[in-house]
């Protein structure tokens, strides 16, 4: 039955019956090889709000910008802008109808000045068709000025400016090709401290101006410190549309995940056993210091430091990626000499590298082919693959760790950020490793994964693995740990046990500040 | 409308490539039998068997080669390198001929294990390091053999390159046992998987404990070895060892392994892909001797069907991409807008 769509939307909000949505989304759904990601999603964005869209990795965020965008196209369902019908058959339609996208992989030409990046593809002619130098900069100059941004040279290489900068050029560039809705995929993700915060400084002034902004991010606190809305997709529904004072992490995070997660750190106490890994001195000189550690059977040791202390590449030496060239190093006790990946597997060790796309996984292989690629030598007689065998294993990977996958032969690449770290894990843990090394473990994955992942580690570790996680992220560092650890230059500078170790202290011996010399 | 499902395409690309290239070669073969009734006979098919074995020998390991990412130039001055050091061993340095020919094999094997070393240890990439050794292998044949022919083997040495097994030539033989020893370790064994893997992504690979420099090595010593029993099947054919034998062969192998599918940026390619590559090649150029083409033009044409056979699989992939990217677009929102217009009129 059709229904006027007008009334309809009067009953629904009548608080915004006088303007209707910017964009409004109808029963959109949308459906790929083996995968339905959306069913029947409805979305609206009143003009001059900003509204937040939650979801895990895989709940159908990224389908859903990228109709809006113009980059897919619905399979059924309407998008209206103004209330009017629209149709997006490519990205450029949607820039055409005013709708900017802000990807997390921005889209600039790093050679090209800021002001030729602003204006590329519409930048202000001459009558015999030469570019308008004069206009151009003037124009760009106006742009940074309406938004009170002078710390930007608008004839520096975009190359040579900070992801920040880069970020705000991207948003500039949106505006100048007259905007009015602003998508955001995940624009904090790869941002300081002081970058989040002009950020959110800008983002205000455009809501101000009447310009509405689709923010996508894992951060729950961003959402509430800047969103007015906030939908929540979970396996490609629409779960709800809640005003951001009315609703909590809590209930967020329910309407995500679908269930209550009580705890997001969830350290369960095990008995702590003999060391399992002991680094006596082990360094490559000139590149590395010496470092001593130990992990211990059934103990999470965290790693903290700042991005370039030296944390990952102490990881790789221990895995023989790089190896150690002086120092010694232990294995339940027995001194091990590891010179190359293939030894420390045989070892024991694992390690789940930092970079899931470049060191984790092969992503143009299949499911199957990953997850069995770390055991492939054992899987194998006389060379030959058991290719019964390898499914097996494939099918257990799956199961054990919860992949949402259309089957073993889907290719890794295609799958959710979340779902390609689990496999990643599960290739590491087919190897039943006795020390497991840990690198970013759940950076850039939805809350739901990260919970699954942490409970993971802790069962891990109950069953008498060491554990040595290196995470930025301090809350998990000090919410997951037994004992904390401080790298600084190359070097450890502190060591605090699960009770001393406090935000303060460890995030003051990760800048150079005080904390006990371990 | 959101129910009716998409039809699934599961056919691997790969596969796809080699159903394009199957119906070229018997395109080809129907043609080229119709235009002269020389071509489609045992004979001439044996013949060409024969003709096509010593780019066909170096084609397996370069197919491995160019799934890993890598490239092995080199392998027609190995070829030379090789029949020179077999002829001069025998004739002028007194090897017995058989130790002559171990000697040849050992000293392609280690042309391949000296671009190895270099590739993996001192990371000269492939490219420029096989260019160095295609210039220096090809002056060691020509110094040593100071542009001297070798001639008059013995009888026995050339059952190899002009004798026959059951009716069909014994090199033939050899080509059909490393075709599928080849295809066997590319498809079933950790080293063909590890060979993909590599080519996809090396810093997974070592990541995920892969041999990767012991497999590098290992294939680019297999390409000059195979190199080197070119040369010695080559050499019994013709019966003569010159220096400037195998001159150009790496890019008839290199068309054949691209041409079967293989992706020049690593990752993908088959056996089957590299071996109906080559007989496409070979056919071609025989079928097109035949019916009067001069060579150049023979030339010409096979590098439009190079061209064409890898226009026509990406184009089917792309046409595959798109159909899978655009499903149908909002062809009822029209017929909505009016359902609403009329429902709302009472």
């Amino acid at each position: 039955m059709a229904v006027p769509q007008p009334v309809l939307a009067e009953q629904a909000s009548p608080m915004r019956a006088a303007a209707p949505p910017v964009l409004a989304l109808d029963g959109i759904t949308k459906s790929f090889p083996g995968v339905q990601a959306l069913k029947g999603v409805s979305f609206e964005v009143a003009p001059g709000e900003v509204h937040a869209l939650l979801g895990e990795n895989g709940a159908g965020k990224s389908t859903l910008i990228k109709i809006m965008s113009g980059v897919h196209q619905a399979d059924s369902g309407t998008l209206a802008m103004h209330g009017r019908p629209l149709r997006l058959a490519s990205p450029h339609a949607a820039r055409q109808a005013g709708i900017a996208t802000i990807y997390q992989e921005l889209l600039l030409f790093p050679e090209l000045s800021v002001a030729e990046n602003l204006f590329m593809g519409h930048a202000p002619r001459r009558r015999f068709g030469g570019l308008d130098w004069r206009a151009l900069r003037v124009r760009a100059r106006a742009l940074l000025d309406s938004l009170d941004i002078h710390d930007l040279d608008i004839d520096g290489a975009v190359g040579t400016l900070s992801v920040g900068n880069r970020q705000r050029v991207e948003i500039l560039r949106a505006l100048s090709q007259d905007a009015s809705v602003l998508i955001m995929d995940e624009p904090t993700a790869a941002l300081t401290e002081h970058d989040v915060v002009r950020l959110f400084g800008i983002v205000r002034k455009l809501r101000a101006r009447g310009v509405s902004i689709v923010y996508i991010s894992h951060r729950l606190e961003e959402i509430f410190q800047l969103a007015d809305r906030v939908t929540v997709l979970r396996d490609g529904e629409h779960v709800a549309t809640k005003t951001v004072s009315q609703t909590d992490t809590a209930d967020l995070i329910q309407m995500m995940v679908g269930r209550r997660i009580d705890s997001l750190f969830p350290k369960i106490t095990v008995p702590i056993g003999k060391p399992m890994l002991e680094l006596r001195g082990l360094a490559r000189p000139p590149v590395s210091r010496p470092v001593s550690l130990s992990v211990h059977a059934g103990e999470i040791v965290g790693l903290a430091g700042l991005v370039g202390s030296g944390r990952s590449e102490l990881a790789q030496a221990i895995f023989g990626v790089t190896p150690a060239t002086a120092g010694t190093m232990l294995i339940d006790g027995v001194a091990a000499r590891v010179g190359s990946v293939a030894e420390a597997r045989r070892l024991g060790i694992a390690y789940v590298p930092e970079d899931r796309g470049t060191q984790g996984l092969v992503r143009p292989m299949t499911v199957r082919e990953n997850a069995s690629l770390a055991v492939l030598s054992d899987l194998a007689r006389f060379g030959f693959i058991d290719r019964a065998a390898e499914a097996r294993l494939a099918r257990e990977t799956v199961a054990r760790f919860g992949v949402r996958t259309a089957g073993i032969e889907q290719i890794v690449g295609k799958l959710s950020g979340g779902n390609q770290q689990k496999i990643v894990l599960g290739k590491w843990l087919a190897a039943n490793p006795r020390v497991l090394i840990l690198d970013e473990p759940t950076r850039g994955i939805d809350v739901g994964a990260k919970a699954e992942i942490h409970r993971l580690m802790g069962e891990l570790a109950g069953r008498g693995m060491a554990v040595l996680m290196i995470s930025s992220e301090l809350p998990e560092v000090l919410g997951m740990s037994d004992r904390v650890l401080v790298m600084r230059e190359g070097g450890i500078v502190a060591a605090f046990s699960r009770a001393e170790a406090t935000q303060e202290r460890v995030a003051g011996a990760m800048m150079g500040g005080g904390g006990t010399p371990g | 409308m959101s129910e009716r499902a998409a039809p699934r395409r599961l056919r691997l690309p790969i596969a796809a490539h080699e159903a394009v290239l199957l119906t070229i070669l018997i395109a080809a073969l129907a043609v080229l039998a119709t235009l002269t009734d020389r071509f489609f006979t045992l004979d001439n098919l044996l013949n060409q068997g024969m003709l096509m074995t010593e780019v066909g020998l170096i084609a397996m390991p370069m197919t491995f080669i160019i799934v890993t990412g890598g490239i092995d130039l080199s392998v027609g001055s190995s070829l030379g390198m090789c029949a020179i050091l077999l002829g001069y061993s025998w004739h002028n340095w007194g090897f017995p001929l058989p130790l002559a020919i171990g000697f040849a094999l050992l000293c392609g094997a280690a042309g391949g294990f000296v671009n190895g070393w270099f590739i993996t240890r001192l990371k000269v990439p492939p490219l420029i390091m096989t260019i160095g050794t295609l210039a220096l292998y090809r002056g060691l044949a020509e110094g040593i053999s100071q542009a001297h022919s070798v001639r008059g083997y013995p009888d026995w040495f050339y059952g190899l390159g002009q004798g026959a097994l059951f009716g069909v030539p014994s090199q033939l033989w050899i080509l059909g046992v490393a075709i599928i020893i080849f295809g066997v370790i590319l498809a079933r064994t950790t080293i063909g998987r590890s060979l993909y893997a590599m080519g996809y992504n090396e810093t997974a690979s070592r990541f995920s404990g892969l041999s990767v420099d012991r497999i590098k090595l290992g294939i680019y010593t297999a390409s000059g070895l195979m190199a080197g029993l070119a040369a010695w099947i080559f050499v019994s054919r013709v019966s003569t060892t010159r220096s400037d034998m195998g001159s150009g062969v790496e890019l008839d192998v290199i068309a054949a392994v691209v041409l079967g599918g293989t992706s020049i940026f690593g990752g993908t390619g088959t056996i089957a892909g590299s071996v109906l590559g080559l007989v496409l090649i070979q056919l071609l150029k025989d079928g097109l001797a035949l019916t009067g083409v001069k060579g150049d033009a023979t030339i010409m044409v096979i590098g439009t069907v190079l061209i064409l056979s890898i226009l026509i699989t990406s184009f089917a992939e792309r046409r595959r991409d798109v159909a899978r990217m655009a499903r149908p677009p909002l062809r009822q929102t029209a017929t909505d807008q009016t359902a609403t217009k009329q429902g709302g009129t009472p």
